[in-house]
């Protein structure tokens, strides 16, 4: 999972935004965004049967 | 620029058939369309993301997908991973020409990995189709 979020935000931060610390900053978000929603997700479908 | 003026411009002066070129050409080469546009970072951070991509779903044994008619009706509901493995361009186009990983061998669907690495595979094609998007924008002057 930390490998396809790394490798998507680095492709969708390098795609947005004008400056490059616009475009770390939108990376690491998407990173943290990916890594958080799919921990939650996670946690969800481990106590649905 | 506000919009308007924007779309009156993009009226004004029809997109270069270099830029269609450098499209095609970006979604063959993972990577090639930001070198073309002389864009190095990009290309290797972007077209670096879509190899890494596509080698980690074949490591992981993931499947990819083909148009074939053995699953009667049910072959339809290959489309839209198709759509999605195609988008690797030559990677994709080598592999079904060599045969690697289209086979349904129950052995590598056995693996843990087997369902991470076809998503892996179809991830690897949706990136490409941005990194293509991004090329043509910037071949066409939208982007800088």
């Amino acid at each position: 999972m930390m490998l396809y979020a790394g490798l998507a935000s680095v492709v969708f931060g390098a795609m947005a935004k004008d400056t490059t610390r616009e475009r770390v900053l939108y990376g690491v978000k998407v990173f943290a965004e990916f890594m958080v929603i799919g921990l939650i997700l996670s946690w969800v479908l481990y106590f649905i049967p | 620029m506000v919009k308007t003026e924007r779309m009156q411009a993009d009226d004004a002066d029809p997109t270069p058939s270099s830029a269609w070129l450098i499209g095609l050409a970006a979604w063959f080469v993972p990577g090639i369309g930001h070198v073309l546009v002389a864009k190095w970072g990009r290309a290797l951070l972007m077209g670096g993301s879509v190899w890494l991509c596509f080698f980690s779903g074949r490591a992981m044994g993931g499947h990819l997908f083909d148009l074939s008619t053995e699953q009667g009706r049910f072959s339809l509901l290959q489309i839209p991973p198709v759509i999605g493995d195609v988008g690797s361009g030559l990677l994709y186009i080598v592999s079904w020409l060599l045969g690697w990983g289209f086979a349904d061998d129950p052995q590598q669907a056995a693996r843990v990995t087997y369902e991470a690495g076809t998503y892996f595979l179809i991830v690897a094609g949706l990136l490409n189709y941005l990194t293509m998007l991004d090329a043509f924008d910037i071949a066409v002057g939208r982007k800088p």
